[in-house]
């Protein structure tokens, strides 16, 4: 029990710098280059923690915080997030509420530094992620609702993983869940074909074009959070995937590893083939999320009906 | 104990007469102040026994005829909303003293404004205690009076004089509604008592639900339930600061208030009762919420989402009204606490938002946002004051709103509805009470951010400084219950567990609350870390170095150039065009050498108002006009023809089951 605790620290702290490299990688190969090393965005968060920062002078104590709470709110989700396909770090009744609405206060934490800039652009940034995530919120309640529904339980790790109670829709309500979190994997972590995570042509950014002022420690903060949000939402995925998830022994853990790596790939993959969405289609793009979270709500009830 | 309760009212009467009589505004404010604060010592002394669980205090004076007898009644659920109602309005009249300073100084003479507040704190023991129709709509009226009085307290203006008649006319729209079922039940019982009243409406006749419907509606107009929303806006944006916290955050709880005394004379509710508190609080809360986000008076903003949250908190009474239908009891005490806690909060966090918002209002005289900006440097202790309200009304944690939406949460996620269907309903509106979070965030994001943050935009605008600390105070006071609350909630439950048991279902609250312990321990280990993160915040500023916003290599960036209020918004309400529509108005030069300087405005208008007056004007012709067409459009035809096969389906089905 204490190993699976500490095995799942090391995954939340460890994990998600990794999985960025992996992104990165494999992107390299798609465009044919050989690539920085996988330890890449370890050594950059390093080398900036190493830096010092500079402030707007228009900037007020709440820009120089804001990073901060983003990275505790990010690991925050991370604890009650079953990392390793089992039992996560911390497991409570509605902790997926509490998981949602941590992003929430991180979100709104870089979206007010990047107001307290001034700056027009990363005005731009905040008003397209405010945006943006007032559809996810629905599209996560509704998908962890029905997966609530379908297994009877109350906590994330327990929702996620495989129960016993199976039905005719199972399958259903599974499947458009990983649709559903997929896609909001994608628009949170601000990654194809939402956000273009790699250029700074700052017109068309959402999340990188809102930390634009931020610099040393504090741009280290919001990277390794941002990583740690991305390893958080890949696990979900992937305990979802993971036919194992649940189960005792060391075998749900390397599975949920394979997958959050396999997620990682699959992202870097997109990222490389995928043109990014022009601004006006990316609502209709969490549409998709939110009808597929809908209909595995609907399905959950229909399960019910076939069972009766 | 009722006794010490019913003599702050000769207390209060007696604070008002002095209020008017004396002539200084400062012997005014002291008789007002200390009144109140005598009648709060003795309602709360009165009433805690009330919150431990004592039974009901009841007291009856025999009147002349036709009236016979004045009953009075305090019971749990009349004790939770004196305990804070009185203390709230007491810092709402200290508020008033610095608030309305610059008036006294052109020689305005503010006693009859005090005696209005004392009259407010009457009303609200009038109505939390009676047992009688007559002593009831007696309060009901007193408040509404005095609250219109308070509003127009800047009467020579001609805009807050038409904001103070369109309340006037809307609550007494209520008022009627109210009187109307109040009649049907004095017809049908021969009596003006409660009690009486309660044995009429716990037996299931046809006009029960008439008068319900009734009731409700007169309810939902005094708390501003969407669409009977339209004169709030108007009238927060119109009246005094301390005026619109109060109006917002404490008296039209009493629509709330009412609701539940009347659930609880009614007993067991019907199921249907439930779906539509649930599906009508779900609807207030998102159109509320939507009109929040394109808002540029601040004020405005806050009005609206007062509409928002006295949705969710219906929504938490509807779960709790299914609960109750269904005979689940941890599913309906999860609903009424959820709202009785969530009532509680909103009033914590509306009436600092409106405090703070009186005071930028003070220091720059104006509340548009889109002229404001960069408050934070001049402002910094309203800054962070107006962040603690923001963030505790977007519902994130560590914050009081958080625990309250959750308890919420709880309830229709719980998966312990008995069909399918009916939990699927349940999960449905946690994720518009999750949309509705979301908007939330980003309206006081927008509004904190443009006004607070960046730098000034508008150099016509003059920033003064910090409020004075009357000001201050309580504003401060209510900041701190917010993230006492937030951090211990134990203290809020301890105030609502006497009310939820009156609820006659077998279940202990502390049960039912019982694993949220450990989101609460979460929440107190986040709020620490947040400090952590403060403290780490705050003092890498010292050394560091300064320079200007990065403006991706343009050099002659100016403030002008901020991302506005509504730029914030345009694409979030373009995807909700159909709610929000938008007004544009235009004079665009023609001539190659114009005479007169063109201009272009945008402002999004409510679509409730606007389509108020359209109808009232044009009724007649726009049912015509949609007959006509139906058949000439066949979308229209289509549309309707699913709607009325989606009815007969369900009407079907329906009757298909036992």
């Amino acid at each position: 029990m204490m190993i699976a605790r500490w095995m799942n620290l090391m995954a939340l702290l460890l994990m998600p710098l990794l999985l960025t490299g992996i992104i990165g990688r494999v992107k390299s190969l798609w465009a044919g280059r050989r690539g920085p090393p996988i330890l890449q965005p370890t050594y950059d968060v390093i080398r900036l923690l190493r830096k010092s920062s500079v402030y707007s002078s228009t900037t007020t104590p709440l820009f120089r915080i804001a990073p901060w709470v983003f990275l505790v709110t990010a690991l925050g989700s991370g604890v009650v997030t079953p990392l390793l396909g089992a039992e996560p770090l911390r497991s409570f009744p509605f902790d997926f509420v509490w998981f949602a609405y941590v992003w929430a206060l991180g979100r709104v934490a870089i979206m007010l530094a990047g107001l307290d800039t001034g700056s027009s652009f990363e005005g731009m940034g905040v008003a397209r992620e405010a945006t943006f995530s007032t559809l996810l919120e629905p599209a996560l309640f509704l998908v962890l609702g029905a997966l609530c529904l379908s297994s009877g339980a109350h906590t994330l790790g327990e929702a996620l993983a495989p129960h016993l109670r199976s039905g005719d829709a199972w399958i259903v309500v599974r499947t458009l869940a990983v649709i559903t979190l997929f896609i909001v994997l994608q628009v949170e972590t601000a990654r194809m074909p939402v956000d273009d995570p790699s250029t700074h042509l700052e017109l068309t950014m959402v999340h990188e074009v809102m930390v634009l002022d931020h610099s040393g420690p504090e741009l280290a903060a919001i990277q390794y959070g941002s990583a740690v949000k991305l390893h958080v939402g890949a696990a979900v995925v992937a305990t979802l995937l993971n036919p194992w998830a649940g189960a005792s022994g060391p075998l749900p853990a390397v599975v949920n590893l394979a997958l959050s790596a396999l997620i990682a790939i699959l992202i870097g993959t997109i990222e490389s083939l995928i043109a990014r969405l022009r601004l006006r289609t990316v609502p209709k793009y969490i549409a998709v999320a939110l009808a597929s979270a809908a209909v595995a709500l609907l399905a959950t009830a229909w399960r019910d009906g076939g069972a009766r | 104990m009722l006794n010490l309760v019913l003599l702050a009212l000769p207390v209060l009467l007696l604070g008002a007469a002095l209020a008017l009589a004396l002539r200084s505004n400062r012997a005014s404010a002291a008789v007002a102040i200390s009144t109140q604060a005598l009648a709060t010592a003795l309602v709360v002394v009165g009433v805690t026994s009330l919150l431990r669980g004592a039974p009901a205090l009841e007291l009856i004076w025999p009147w002349p005829p036709p009236i016979d007898q004045i009953a009075f009644r305090l019971d749990a659920l009349g004790a939770f909303f004196l305990v804070w109602s009185l203390p709230m309005t007491l810092a709402g009249t200290v508020y008033a003293v610095g608030y309305l300073k610059p008036y006294f100084s052109k020689g305005r003479h503010g006693g009859p404004h005090y005696a209005l507040l004392n009259m407010i704190s009457v009303s609200f023991i009038l109505i939390y205690s009676a047992q009688n129709a007559l002593v009831f709509l007696l309060g009901w009226e007193i408040a509404a009076v005095a609250a219109w009085l308070l509003v127009i307290w800047d009467y020579k203006n001609q805009k807050i004089r038409f904001a103070g008649f369109n309340y006037l006319v809307s609550t007494h729209v209520g008022l009627f509604v109210l009187v109307a079922a109040f009649m049907l039940l004095h017809s049908k019982t021969d009596s003006m008592d409660f009690a009486s009243f309660g044995s009429f409406l716990s037996q299931r006749t046809p006009a029960r639900s008439t008068i319900y419907l009734l009731l409700a509606a007169s309810f939902a107009i005094k708390s501003a339930f969407f669409p009977f929303h339209t004169w709030l806006p108007r009238a927060h944006s119109a009246a005094p600061a301390h005026v619109s916290a109060l109006m917002s955050g404490v008296i039209h709880k009493a629509g709330l208030f009412a609701f539940l005394r009347f659930t609880l004379l009614m007993g067991r509710p019907d199921e249907w009762m439930g779906w539509s508190v649930l599906g009508f609080g779900a609807v207030s809360a998102f159109f509320g919420v939507l009109y929040t986000s394109t808002q540029r008076d601040l004020k405005r903003l806050l009005g609206y989402s007062s509409t928002e949250n006295v949705g969710i908190v219906a929504m938490g009474f509807g779960v709790g009204y299914l609960g109750w239908s269904w005979g689940i009891p941890a599913l309906a005490v999860a609903g009424f606490a959820g709202g009785l806690f969530h009532l509680l909060n909103h009033a914590l966090f509306k009436c600092l938002l409106f405090y703070a918002a009186g005071a930028v209002y003070r220091a720059t005289h104006t509340i548009d946002i889109e002229r404001l900006g960069g408050l934070a440097k001049r402002m910094p202790k309203t800054t962070w004051l107006f962040l603690v309200g923001a963030l505790s009304i977007s519902a994130l944690p560590p914050l009081n709103g958080f625990i309250s939406e959750l308890v919420i949460y709880t309830g229709l996620l719980s998966g312990a509805a008995p069909s399918a269907s009916s939990n699927v309903a349940l999960v449905a509106a946690a994720a518009v009470l999750s949309f509705v979070g979301a908007v939330s965030a980003l309206s006081m994001t927008r509004a904190f951010g443009v006004a607070f943050l960046g730098a000034r935009r508008d150099a016509g605008v003059h920033t003064g400084e910090d409020p004075p600390r009357t000001m201050l105070a309580p504003m401060v006071l209510h900041a701190l219950f917010a993230v006492m609350v937030g951090l211990v909630p134990e203290l809020g439950v301890w105030l609502i567990r006497a009310t939820v048991a009156l609820v006659p279902l077998q279940t202990d609250l502390a049960l039912v609350l019982a694993p949220l312990s450990s989101v609460v321990w979460a929440s107190r280990a986040l709020a620490v870390a947040l400090l952590v993160a403060g403290i780490i915040g705050a003092l890498r500023g010292e050394r560091a170095r300064r320079s200007v916003t990065w403006g991706c290599g343009y050099t002659g960036g100016s403030p002008r150039m901020q991302y506005t209020g509504s730029a914030f918004t345009e694409q979030f309400a373009r995807i909700f065009e159909s709610f929000l529509p938008s007004v544009r108005r235009e004079r665009i030069p023609t001539e190659l050498f114009p005479a007169a300087p063109g201009h272009v405005s945008t402002h999004h208008a409510d679509a409730v108002e606007r389509r108020m007056y359209e109808v009232l004007g044009q009724g007649e012709d726009l049912v015509s006009h949609i007959s006509d067409r139906i058949p000439e459009q066949p979308r229209f035809a289509f549309a309707a023809g699913l709607v009325a096969l989606f009815a007969l389906g369900a009407w079907i089905f329906g009757a298909g089951q036992p």
